[in-house]
């Protein structure tokens, strides 16, 4: 049966929610699941805002049928074309032959590369400040490239103030009924994996986030709505979310904190980090996570990378390199792009000890404006008392480095 | 530079037109004569035959030098024969510069020979000036290399390049002689890479502010005037570098002592020390920045005296040996029928010949204002290459009389430097393939400059100090202050380790250098070491050469390195070597009377003053009771070094996410690494979308 819901006067929220996909983009495990969110606004035209993922396309179509309630759809607006939001398209234009298509040049090269079927159809090519009406709405559109693909716009509909902004603020997390942002305890329940979504997916386009929060600026007074493709629609507190995206978008850990991430064969490192975790606490710190590398996914410790100031890097030596997870974590932070983080590291090898070497020259040479404590705790094979010294003067580094981050994104300001 | 002089002006392709003829190739005149000693009025060179004055208007298709020339090579040779010769051993076992000789340049007009009349020269031509230098080196290689270094280094890049107020006050003395020139381009850490300068100037209004060193300059300390390559701005690497004219007795400018070399004995050569020297202004030469092209410009005129020089010392050992082949009687004849000689000596004589054609043509072409870079190199190159060769022959033939000290084996020793200096043999095969090849590859292969990377910090050899002088007053106030500083630092001094910790696990070390004259006063290192509570260590030449401590105990890169947290270094200049094993150390402290010595750019804390001051003010204040055992070493802090700043706007693409940094540029579209974004062409497009520059966004851009 149709499942909608009313978002403003006539725009109805005609997406669904998806448990049984596991992981989202076939690599970030999304447990609590995910939704897939499509508008339909019913002016002197019809029109709807971005499509959904090929697993929910029989649902979605009972639910378009039923808003239109026998109207012709006469518009379909790309916003972006990835194809969680686009796969059912192919349907829905055989569905619909006479409804014109709005979207950016890059848009259409992306629809025919991917093989949609947008010939026949009438073809709008939008570019930035250009505005449509459809009856008594009238929409502009704002691009914004690589947020995070080449073709994406945010459309504003000038009449109700609601912002169709893609991906951004989006979240994982099925709606599972809930709607708005305010039905949900947002900061307890879906922060983690709305922070966990972006910096893993957009997270090295903190540029291209800025760009387009800078436009949202400028317009700010006249958005009323933030509906974004996935997760929960916004209609209060918008500058919460914002504040967050200028964090993330900045590489501003959002709190002081110790992120510690260990990589460990036999325990060795793991109680070396258990035990830099307990110094830490005892002198009175105690804002710490701790993962293990090897049986944490990656988007999980990401996401802290991005919350936490402060990360420990702690890895076993691997033939004589850094151990193979903890090496992949350092990649994948490097290719999303953080930066401002006080790192410290913790090294162990049982008869070469070469990780924290090379994790150094990882962080100094491949990471952009981390500051790496020249405090380093090396073990060989397991910690013993004799390096209590060590211990302390790292646990102690850690706090006193406190006191150099900042947690204001004006403060990183390059 | 002067004007052209069309007459001198010769065909490019001259050289290879010219057909064999047998005269142009005849055995010099003189050398078949019997006489022991060729005499001074009839010293015609070797390597020509003189003609007559008839025939001067076919002379240069015969490449035979002018009558003028010849007079002037007469005169020249008469001088070096009566003036040097008889004291050349002397000069060499003494480490002497010829003063009065050099007067007799100037006196003869030798020392302007190229500089116009207009400036206090003879107004003659590079020609004449070769010859000099190869009609003095013929009898002393150091007497030669001092005309060399005056005239193409010290006098011609303020005849090129200087003002006409700067020509009136220093070319005009230099060019008649009154003074006398020299260069100061090489460092510790730049000779054949000019890019290495560190010696800096500091603009201070209507003056610079000198600062830093040059090694080996000729005519270093007897030289009046000195035409010195300083960075003015050292963030642009060769692009920052200028050139200075600089006085003998300017404030804080000094000599270091006369090396003591392998040959060309007789020419002085010594640091330059410069300790904020107040240069005025008005001493730049040319611009700021154009330094490098000064040097460069400079230098291809110094290879053709080089070149002379080398072929001058070949040409004095190559008659010596002709005239001893012809003399040593063995078996009952002279050597010279021997093949095994005679066969060397025709080599020696066609390379010489060889080099001398170089070399001219080289000196013709600068003359006539053609371009000779790569020709001068040749000459250089081969000249100096060759010089080794003929001495080296000519040794033989002398057999055990030429290994005796005199005037073979100097020969022998003074060949050596020619294919060293004014730009290594190597050196100069990389100007000249560059010449032939252009620019190939990016790298330039082994002889492409090793110029640091863009943005690259230069940090001390121990990596990021303090760098504090501490200058508070008396010696006393000195020391409270440097006492104070260790304590704030976290430095106990309570506890103490035994002076023969090995350095490798000591946390203090306390170590002296040639600062302490002799044996006597190492007390004065042991008492400090102990009211440090520190180990003893030294430098190489405290150890191996003053012998004392052991070898094993002396800090360095090829001794003992030192990783422990105090290090404090007392009468140790911080040669590269001791300074490579110190840089773990978590805090220097150096103690030197020379202000200069390169331990105090080097340094957390430094105090100048006499070791003998200082050390006992300091062991009192450190307190000279018995210590306390220090507990397990605890490792302090170093900073890390810093990054280097990026050195322009970093761009990210807004079709890709593709990021430039103008360090790297773009090699695929042959954007050199230094570009900036705003200067990539228009028509540069993302090398991995295409997208077009307006699409990219600055990586800081912040849009709340």
């Amino acid at each position: 049966m149709h499942c909608v819901r009313e978002i403003a006067e006539d725009l109805y929220w005609i997406g669904a929610n998806d448990h049984r996909t596991h992981l989202f983009e076939n690599i970030h495990p999304i447990p609590q699941g995910v939704s897939y969110n499509s508008y339909i606004l019913l002016d002197e035209k019809t029109v709807i805002f971005d499509a959904v993922d090929w697993s929910i396309t029989r649902e979605y179509l009972e639910n378009i049928e039923y808003v239109l309630n026998g109207r012709d759809l006469d518009y379909f607006v790309v916003n972006h074309l990835e194809p969680d939001h686009c796969s059912s398209m192919v349907v829905l234009f055989d569905k619909y032959p006479n409804c014109g298509i709005i979207g950016t040049e890059k848009a259409f090269m992306l629809m025919r590369q991917f093989g949609y079927h947008v010939d026949g159809h009438e073809q709008i090519i939008v570019k930035e400040g250009d505005t449509f009406s459809f009856g008594t709405h009238t929409v502009t559109f704002v691009e914004a490239p690589m947020v995070h693909w080449p073709e994406v716009m945010v459309t504003l509909d000038l009449t109700n103030g609601v912002l169709f902004s893609a991906d951004a603020f989006g979240s994982f997390i099925a709606l599972d009924g809930k709607l708005w942002n305010d039905d949900v305890d947002y900061d307890r329940d879906w922060i983690d994996e709305a922070r966990r979504y972006l910096v893993n997916i957009v997270g090295k386009y903190g540029p291209h986030i800025q760009l387009v929060l800078g436009k949202a600026a400028t317009v700010l007074d006249k958005i009323k709505i933030i509906a974004p493709l996935h997760g929960l629609v916004w209609r209060t507190d918008l500058m919460y979310l914002i504040d967050k995206y200028n964090h993330w978008s900045t590489y501003t850990p959002e709190e002081k904190g110790v992120l510690i991430c260990y990589a460990s064969m036999y325990g060795g490192t793991e109680n070396a980090a258990q035990c830099l975790a307990s110094k830490i606490a005892e002198k009175g710190f105690t804002n710490i996570k701790m993962y293990d590398v090897s049986s944490t996914h990656m988007s999980y410790i990401i996401a802290d990378a991005f919350k936490y100031s402060h990360i420990v890097f702690a890895s076993v030596t691997y033939n004589l390199e850094i151990y193979p997870v903890m090496h992949s974590l350092l990649e994948e932070m490097r290719m999303l792009n953080l930066q401002n983080r006080v790192c410290a590291i913790i090294e162990n090898g049982s008869w070469a000890v070469k990780s924290g070497d090379l994790m150094a020259s990882f962080i100094e040479d491949k990471m952009k404006n981390m500051t790496l404590l020249s405090e380093r705790l090396s073990l060989a094979s397991t910690l013993k008392p004799d390096k209590e010294t060590e211990l302390d003067a790292l646990a102690q580094a850690i706090i006193d480095s406190m006191e150099t981050v900042s947690t204001d994104p004006a403060a990183t300001k390059a | 530079m002067s004007e052209p002089e069309p007459e001198a002006k010769p065909e490019p392709e001259h050289m290879a037109e010219v057909a064999p003829e047998p005269e142009a190739v005849a055995e010099p005149e003189p050398q078949p004569e019997p006489e022991p000693k060729p005499e001074p009025e009839k010293p015609a060179p070797a390597h020509m035959s003189t003609v007559e004055t008839h025939e001067r208007e076919v002379a240069s298709m015969l490449f035979k030098t002018t009558p003028e020339h010849e007079e002037l090579r007469m005169a020249i040779r008469e001088f070096a024969e009566r003036e040097i010769a008889p004291i050349a051993r002397e000069l060499d076992d003494n480490n002497q510069f010829p003063t009065e000789a050099v007067k007799g340049y100037a006196k003869n007009g030798w020392m302007g020979l190229y500089t116009p009349k207009e400036y206090g020269g003879a107004g003659r031509d590079v020609l004449s000036y070769a010859i000099a230098v190869e009609e003095l080196s013929r009898v002393d290689g150091g007497a030669g290399v001092i005309l060399s270094a005056h005239t193409s280094l010290g006098s011609y890049p303020i005849e090129a390049f200087g003002t006409e107020e700067q020509k009136q006050k220093y070319l005009v003395p230099l060019a008649k002689g009154e003074k006398i020139g020299a260069f100061g381009l090489t460092e510790p850490e730049a000779g054949s890479d000019a890019g290495g300068t560190e010696t800096t100037a500091v603009d201070k209004g209507d003056h610079y502010l000198v600062n830093g060193e040059k090694i080996f300059i000729t005519n270093g300390g007897e030289a009046d005037t000195y035409v010195v390559f300083v960075s003015t701005a050292p963030e642009l690497g060769l692009k920052g570098i200028s050139a200075l004219i600089m006085e003998k007795g300017m404030e804080g400018f000094t000599f270091g002592t006369h090396y003591d070399k392998m040959g060309i004995r007789s020419s002085a050569t010594a640091q330059l020390l410069f300790n904020n020297v107040k240069v005025p202004k008005e001493n730049l030469l040319g611009k700021e920045g154009m330094g490098f092209k000064i040097a460069m410009a400079t230098l291809d005129g110094g290879r053709i005296g080089i070149a002379a020089q080398a072929l001058g010392i070949a040409q004095g050992a190559y008659e010596k040996a002709v005239e001893y082949a012809k003399e040593r009687e063995q078996f009952g004849q002279p050597i010279g029928v021997n093949q095994g000689v005679s066969f060397k000596i025709a080599d020696m004589a066609t390379k010489l010949r060889n080099a001398r054609f170089l070399i001219y043509s080289a000196a013709e072409l600068k003359q006539a204002h053609e371009p000779y870079g790569m020709e001068a190199a040749m000459a250089k190159m081969y000249a100096s290459d060759i010089a080794l060769e003929v001495t080296n022959d000519a040794l033989q033939i002398f057999g055990g009389a030429g290994f005796l000290k005199g005037d073979m084996e100097r020969y022998y020793r003074d060949a050596k430097i020619t294919t060293i200096y004014e730009g290594t043999n190597e050196i100069q095969r990389v100007v000249i393939s560059s010449y032939v090849l252009g620019k190939l590859g990016k790298s330039g292969g082994g002889g492409g400059s090793k110029a640091p990377a863009f943005g690259a910090v230069k940090l001390p050899a121990t990596g990021v100090r303090k760098l504090q002088m501490i200058n508070e007053g008396d010696a006393q106030a000195n020391v409270d202050s440097l006492v104070a500083k260790l304590k704030n630092d976290g430095y106990d001094f309570s506890v103490g380790i035994p002076a023969d910790t090995p350095i490798a696990q000591a946390e203090r070390v306390v170590s002296g250098g040639l600062g302490i004259e002799n044996a006597d006063k190492w007390y004065l290192i042991e008492n400090l070491a102990q009211a440090a509570g520190a180990a003893i260590g030294s430098s190489r030449p405290a150890a191996e050469t003053m012998k004392y401590v052991p070898m094993n105990r002396y800090v360095g890169m090829s001794g003992q390195k030192f990783t422990g947290n105090l290090y404090i270094a007392c009468g140790i200049s911080g040669a590269k070597q001791h300074l490579k094993g110190i840089k773990d150390a978590s805090t220097i402290v150096a103690i030197n009377s020379n202000a200069n010595a390169p331990i105090f750019k080097n340094c957390d804390y430094g105090i100048v003053g006499n070791v003998e001051e200082i050390l006992p003010l300091l062991t009192e204040a450190l307190g000279t009771e018995e210590k306390a055992p220090a507990g397990p070493m605890v490792k302090m802090k170093r900073p890390r070094p810093p990054k280097p700043a990026p050195i322009g706007p970093r761009m990210v693409c807004g079709g890709c996410g593709y990021e430039y940094f103008p360090e790297k540029g773009d090699s695929e579209a042959e954007v050199a690494p230094g570009t900036q974004f705003a200067d990539l062409p228009e028509e540069w497009v993302c090398p991995e979308c295409a997208e077009s520059k307006d699409l990219f966004i600055d990586m800081t851009y912040r849009g709340l």
